[in-house]
């Protein structure tokens, strides 16, 4: 097994948003600014995957993703200017989804984020085809992603943020501080304990 | 960090997921890993587990993006729109609190002589006074909530039909 192994590869992310840290970054506070309906039409296709994936993780329910989805762009739009361009755009983003979350469970009056999903019929989500590999490869790929679902869903909804953060978004440590508004400290024990209750979640053999 | 190697390794892995490692805890780890079926099938299980995590697809609904869209450029169309109401609104307020400020002279002049003529007494003239001021400002506060109210409902209605 190679020492490089055990390395942190460099997030895709780093690569795909190192010009956008510079001028572009600038540029994208100036647009959120002007709240110029462009930018933003950019950055709505640009961010939509990663978006509608972490929301749909963080709630576990489809309909109230969507509907969080579109409250999120609607509150960079209206909050464009606190946008300080210090920071990436994406753990503003998130940071700003988190609070529509929270907000909602706040409005429902639910004791805990984990509340938010049908936990009795927590169901996986709707996958997209794949056409590109054999049916037997696509129904174990497809029943390994659906474990890792399921038992993402059931572990607290603290841990499940963080590693949908680090390991999904691939966002430094210092970037989920931001977007948790939690010590670096905390972030990296909740790391440590939701890498160990996911594992602990998922069911005997899997993964 | 403990004495027992498979623990540590255990540690360092989980570490090197979460915060890197220094060279030294790289090296003592991949020539335990080498050495340990256990501690290796464990590590191995966990980026296992960590590559369907990063794998997991998921189908955004198709046309999410375009109702997002339209629905921020409707939203983005009401903010230009109240920020230009906005501005009005503060240039009547500025002109007329000069005007009222360079007017109040000549009108309390007024309210003594009527005060004079009908015989009443100054508190009188004082409160009829300030109510000639806060009565159009009352009026006109009241009627600018009621605006905004009615500009709440419409961009509800209006967004809730872009959410569908």
């Amino acid at each position: 097994m190679s020492t490089q192994a055990f390395t942190l590869t460099a997030p895709r992310s780093t690569v795909l948003f190192a010009g956008l840290m510079t001028d572009d970054t600038q540029s994208l506070a100036d647009g959120l600014r002007r709240r110029d309906p462009d930018v933003l039409d950019r950055l709505i296709e640009q961010y939509q995957q990663r978006l509608y994936r972490y929301l749909l993780f963080l709630t576990g329910n489809t309909a109230l993703a969507e509907d969080l989805f579109q409250e999120t762009w609607i509150r960079v739009l209206e909050r464009g200017h606190q946008y300080n361009a210090k920071s990436k755009f994406e753990s503003w983003l998130f940071a700003i989804a988190r609070n529509l979350v929270i907000d909602v469970s706040r409005r429902k009056k639910i004791a805990s984020l984990e509340e938010l999903g049908d936990s009795e019929s927590n169901q996986p989500f709707e996958l997209p085809d794949e056409r590109s590999v054999s049916p037997l490869q696509l129904l174990v790929t497809r029943e390994n992603e659906q474990v890792v679902q399921l038992s993402l869903l059931k572990i607290p909804a603290y841990y499940r943020e963080v590693l949908l953060l680090r390991f999904q978004e691939e966002l430094s440590l210092e970037e989920i501080s931001t977007v948790l508004s939690t010590p670096l400290s905390t972030v990296k024990s909740r790391l440590y304990r939701g890498l160990t209750v996911l594992k602990s979640a998922l069911p005997e053999g899997a993964a | 960090m403990t004495g027992n190697p498979h623990v540590r390794a255990q540690q360092l892995f989980a570490q090197s997921l979460v915060d890197g490692l220094a060279s030294a805890d790289q090296e003592w780890l991949a020539a335990h890993l080498r050495e340990c079926d256990s501690c290796s099938r464990e590590s191995a299980s966990t980026r296992e587990l960590l590559s369907a995590l990063r794998a997991v697809p998921v189908a955004v609904p198709r046309d999410l993006a375009a109702r997002t869209q339209m629905r921020v450029r409707l939203r983005a169309q009401q903010v230009a729109q109240a920020s230009e109401s906005n501005f009005l609104l503060w240039v009547v307020t500025g002109a007329s609190w000069l005007l009222g400020v360079f007017s109040a002279p000549l009108v309390w002049r007024g309210f003594t002589w009527v005060g004079v003529q009908l015989n009443l007494p100054k508190p009188v003239l004082e409160l009829g006074f300030v109510l000639w001021w806060a009565i159009p400002a009352l009026i006109a506060v009241a009627v600018v909530i009621h605006q905004r109210t009615l500009n709440g409902i419409g961009a509800r209605s209006s967004s809730s039909e872009a959410r569908h």
